[in-house]
């Protein structure tokens, strides 16, 4: 595909979703991180490693940027020149954002990275011939390279450490791309369960690892066209909509009581994520 | 073999029901037992399930969940472990638990990495020249005992790091069997300090803080969401706290000379100079106004002009704290590590106690912990001090046994102590462990331990965070290598060599636990259910929750006997403080062989897999430092070499570099990473309990020629946003939390 073919039949590309002839229905997952309760102590990354078998890629790998952590905790100073950081740092955890318009998914030569019916950007391992175009895509760096073959790797996962291996999730090999998949094992589970039962996933049925992990509970998780569920409320409470690219709280002049956003919204991912801007104290 | 204590056991000496309680723990109770019986004792015999053919339960490639207790630190959080096809693959908080309500932190989710870890020892290991020679257990038994031989109680010493249940029971048991008071518990970065200033402040040595009640917390440099106390928990009561108490979002004020983790979540960090923390309690206290009586005269010359000319924070800041702790009650204020640190550590924690006084605190967010009420059962705290002691003891060649659990003092004892020498005085070393860290390469024998997965036993957390619990620990799954053992089943072992007759009937530590659980439960909510009821009930739930009182607390400390030293003048020689840091993950050091916390970035610098030093730009500026530049790092007690990181949440006056990584042994993921700060420190003491000044250390930095890129996972903006809006931040008058859809957790 040639970069001027891509740039003059764009909208054809494009590909956004809920497209109107296949909504979300029943289920479009999403999340909500709220930035005042994260601490940024890690333990959902490391949570995440737990659950979907990342491999530890070692010191020299990590220096060229092999890090294969879905879930990473992003340090922010403030800019204000000050000689020390008197109002602390900034944490922001950040993983696959789950965009419903993912710009990594409409490069992808063999159609590997898609949309899941219920809102999920998902990676098909043994379609993926690892271009890369969607790690070199993606606004949000959040998608995973396999440079080596982790598992016959060396202390990777030697004997014993491998029989931790969560046999839900695949094990992935050399050249393969790979990134957060909002533990869609648990929600696989979750969904089948329901189904057997005659029944849809009710809201805190199904908890992301780092969800479960976070110790100030900042993350929440959970169908957003549920209208009971947390995650839709939270985001109803704070005007965000999916399917806008600019919500009421970028409207109002002077700022806003409102705390949600999407990181990188002006790009029109539509990601399933929302943040809660951290709040600090005016008084001191 | 025996000695004449334990002739006399077996030539019939009388034993009656109190002997009998203290043999299963409940010695000194103040609950009564119930009149029951010992229930049957399970056999022990291991049963092979087939799949064609399973119990209920186990259905291929369908979890179970088994509740245990954390062992990753000494908190007690309630884990669930998933097992699937007789494999633990993940574990997760128990939200029963009131201490971590289901949640974990990094550390224990790498609980699995412990238990899988290549780098275990497996067998028995004697010492032959430079190398283990793999020995039977019936062959080290009949060695421990023949050792012990003819040996007096005061030449035995046992080290440990904190323990408490059963495994204490046993241990306290065990020593008594010689007559011997040696137990040196030992941890090298406990808040030791602050155990003893809070007993006097309040009576108890570890209240409750309720920082989910406060309305403005001011610490000074306790790092509660990091590795302070009960992390999981005050994380917890910290988002509850950030929701706000009638909606009015609680204030975190973090006082501390390098930033920890809660000093980045504060909403005013300050940064005061090294070891003046009580003398801004002091200011306070003064400026607040409202003290009177000796307290008033305690604080008199603690005037603003001094104290902001001696802490280095601003009086203007000083009149925004104290406008604020007025105006918001109540307020907490909390003295951490980073407080007790120096030579005047008490008096500084004292001080620092004696401003929740004045607010008025003690009571409403200082309150009574709950107690578990059986004595023999509670926590053994550690300290350096005892750490100390025995050192000397070794160096004085008082020791010819010693046995070694759960603590790696060749580690983490200060270089200058020489402890790795006087170890080698004591003539017989026993090590039980789970890896060859550097104190079990120093022993004569080496006893492989089931992992903390594989285990049975009782833990008494020392932080009660609501009633008082017990949590119970069991094995996940079956044992991954056949020659460990449980620490219980060890000692019960080396007990039954010495008191046959009180411990005949346990054939192993299981047997011995389901005993003492079964043979009071009464006081432990089992009621009329019978025996195998409230067992299997009780291993289910894997918390046992107890009705207790508290201990009352004491506020009326006053200020007598505080005095803080002037801010010491800076030394040319070493102009520069050393502040050895204490990661989440890392701690101690005793947990970085598990690869997840190694690669797992510092959450403030983002560094992995290696140590750093952390310089304030201005001084690095001064200095011709730039980051990645390999600095030697020189003190009194030696130097060591590290990469240089700037980091602007520090004093220009101090550097830090962070402990748990400078392992010689360990494992394949610890061993050659890092450097280990413990070898440099200085030899100063607190006054008043003799604990080790961690902060105390005094270095200088100096270029050596050689550059590193610093392997971290922060990108080349360093910590800019580049004008994107990517975390994103309000002031608190723009928001309205009150009227926010919020859950926790």
């Amino acid at each position: 595909m040639s970069v001027s073919n891509l740039l003059e039949n764009w909208s054809d590309f494009r590909h956004t979703h809920p497209v109107d002839d296949v909504p979300h229905n029943p289920y479009k997952w999403a999340m909500s991180i709220d930035l005042d309760a994260c601490s940024g102590c890690n333990a959902c990354s490391v949570a995440c490693y737990a659950e979907n078998n990342l491999p530890v890629v070692g010191k020299d790998k990590y220096a060229h940027g092999y890090a294969m952590h879905w879930m990473r905790i992003e340090r922010y100073w403030d800019e204000d020149g000050r000689d020390f950081p008197d109002q602390g740092a900034q944490f922001l955890p950040m993983m696959c954002q789950q965009c419903e318009a993912a710009p990594c998914e409409t490069v992808c030569p063999v159609g590997a990275t898609n949309h899941t019916p219920d809102g999920i950007n998902s990676q098909i391992y043994n379609r993926c011939i690892g271009s890369r175009y969607c790690e070199a895509n993606c606004p949000y760096k959040v998608r995973y390279f396999n440079w080596y073959d982790y598992p016959t790797t060396d202390n990777v996962w030697p004997a014993e450490m491998n029989q931790q291996l969560n046999p839900d999730v695949t094990v992935r090999g050399k050249g393969v791309m790979e990134k957060c998949t909002f533990c869609i094992q648990r929600v696989t589970v979750a969904k089948n369960n329901a189904k057997n039962e005659g029944r849809l996933v009710h809201d805190g049925e199904v908890w992301t690892a780092c969800q479960q992990a976070c110790p100030t509970g900042a993350i929440t998780f959970g169908n957003l066209v549920d209208p009971e569920s947390k995650v839709h409320k939270q985001w109803q409470a704070q005007q965000v909509e999916l399917a806008k690219d600019a919500q009421t709280k970028d409207k109002e002049e002077g700022g806003s009581e409102l705390r949600g956003y999407r990181i990188f919204e002006e790009l029109r991912p539509y990601p399933s994520v929302m943040y809660l801007e951290r709040v600090r104290e005016s008084a001191v | 073999m025996m000695n004449s204590g334990s002739v006399k056991h077996l030539a019939g000496h009388p034993f009656d029901r109190r002997d009998f309680l203290k043999v299963l723990g409940w010695g000194g109770a103040a609950v009564a037992l119930s009149g029951c019986g010992n229930g049957s004792v399970e056999d022990g015999k291991e049963t092979v399930v087939s799949y064609v053919e399973t119990n209920d339960y186990m259905i291929p490639s369908i979890s179970v969940y088994f509740n245990s207790t954390c062992a990753q630190c000494d908190a007690g959080c309630s884990i669930t472990g998933r097992i699937r096809e007789g494999r633990v693959l993940k574990l997760e908080g128990n939200p029963n638990s009131a201490i971590n309500r289901g949640k974990t932190c990094g550390l224990g989710q790498a609980g699995v990495q412990h238990h899988y870890n290549p780098d275990r020892v497996r067998e028995p290991l004697l010492r032959n020249g430079d190398q283990g020679e793999a020995i039977t257990w019936e062959k080290a038994y009949a060695l421990i005992a023949e050792k012990l031989n003819g040996v007096s109680g005061e030449e035995i010493a046992f080290l440990t790091g904190g323990v408490s249940g059963h495994l204490k029971v046993l241990l306290g048991n065990y020593l008594d069997s010689f007559g011997s008071k040696n137990h040196f518990v030992y941890e090298a970065v406990g808040p030791a300090v602050l155990r003893a200033a809070n007993k006097k402040s309040y009576g108890v040595e570890m209240p409750r803080f309720n920082i989910n009640k406060a309305k403005v917390v001011l610490s000074f440099g306790a790092d509660f969401l990091g590795a302070w106390i009960s992390p999981v928990h005050f994380s917890q009561q910290y988002a509850q706290f950030r929701k706000g108490v009638d909606g009015q979002r609680g204030v975190l004020v973090q006082i501390e000379s390098k930033m920890t983790l809660t000093g980045a979540n504060a909403d005013r960090w300050l940064v005061v100079r090294p070891g003046t923390e009580g003398i801004l309690a002091l200011g306070i206290i003064n400026a607040l106004g409202t003290a009177t009586g000796d307290i008033a005269a305690a604080v008199k010359g603690y005037d603003k002009a001094r104290v902001s000319k001696d802490t280095g924070v601003s009086a203007e800041q000083i009149d925004k704290i104290v406008a604020l702790l007025k105006e918001r009650t109540p307020s907490l204020v909390l003295a951490g590590s980073a407080a007790e640190g120096y030579a005047h550590g008490s008096q500084n924690a004292a001080a620092i106690n004696l401003l929740n006084q004045v607010l008025g605190n003690v009571g409403k967010t200082v309150e009574a912990a709950a107690v578990v009420p059986f004595p023999q059962m509670a926590p053994a705290t550690g300290n350096t001090f005892a750490l100390k002691t025995l050192n000397d003891g070794l160096n004085a060649g008082k020791y010819k046994v010693l046995f070694s659990y759960a603590a790696n003092p060749v580690f983490t004892a200060p270089g200058a102590m020489k402890f790795k020498d006087n170890l080698a005085k004591a003539g017989f070393k026993v090590a039980f462990t789970h890896y060859l860290d550097e104190t079990a390469m120093q022993a004569d024998l080496v006893l492989p331990l089931d992992s903390a997965l594989e285990d049975w036993g009782t833990q008494v957390p020392e932080y009660m965070a609501e009633g008082a619990q017990i949590n119970i620990q069991q094995p996940l799954m079956e044992k991954l290598h056949a020659n460990t053992r449980g620490m219980g089943d060890i000692l019960l072992a080396l007990i039954k060599l010495r008191r046959a007759d009180d411990y005949k009937k346990y054939d192993d530590y299981y047997a011995y636990l389901r005993a003492a659980v079964l043979q009071n439960k009464g006081a432990l909510g089992g009621g009329v259910a019978d025996d195998d009821t409230f067992w299997n009930e009780t291993l289910s739930k894997g918390i046992i929750k107890l009705a207790s009182a508290a201990h009352a607390l004491s506020g009326k400390a006053g200020a007598a006997g505080l005095s803080l030293p002037a801010p010491s003048a800076i030394d040319a020689q070493y102009p520069l403080q050393l502040i050895p840091s204490v990661n989440a993950s890392l701690r101690d050091g005793r947990n970085t062989n598990q690869p997840w916390l190694q690669e797992s970035p510092d959450p403030l610098t983002t560094i992995v897999w290696d140590s750093w030093v952390e310089i304030h730009p201005r001084k690095a500026a001064e200095l011709g430092i730039v980051e990645g530049d390999i600095v030697e790092v020189t003190g009194k007690n030696g130097s060591i070499k590290v990469q240089a990181y700037l980091f602007p949440g520090i004093h220009p006056d101090a550097i830090s570099i962070p402990l748990g990584r400078g392992h010689e042994a360990l494992g394949r993921y610890a061993k050659g990473y890092g450097v280990n700060p413990f070898q440099i420190l200085d030899m100063v003491f607190d006054k008043e309990t003799g604990e080790l000044a961690l902060h105390e250390t005094r270095v200088k930095v100096s270029k050596t020629g050689s550059r590193v890129i610093v392997v971290k996972d922060e990108g080349p903006a360093g910590g800019s946003q580049m004008g994107k809006k990517i975390a994103a931040r309000l002031p608190s008058d723009k928001v309205k939390l009150s009227e926010e859809v919020y859950y926790v957790g």
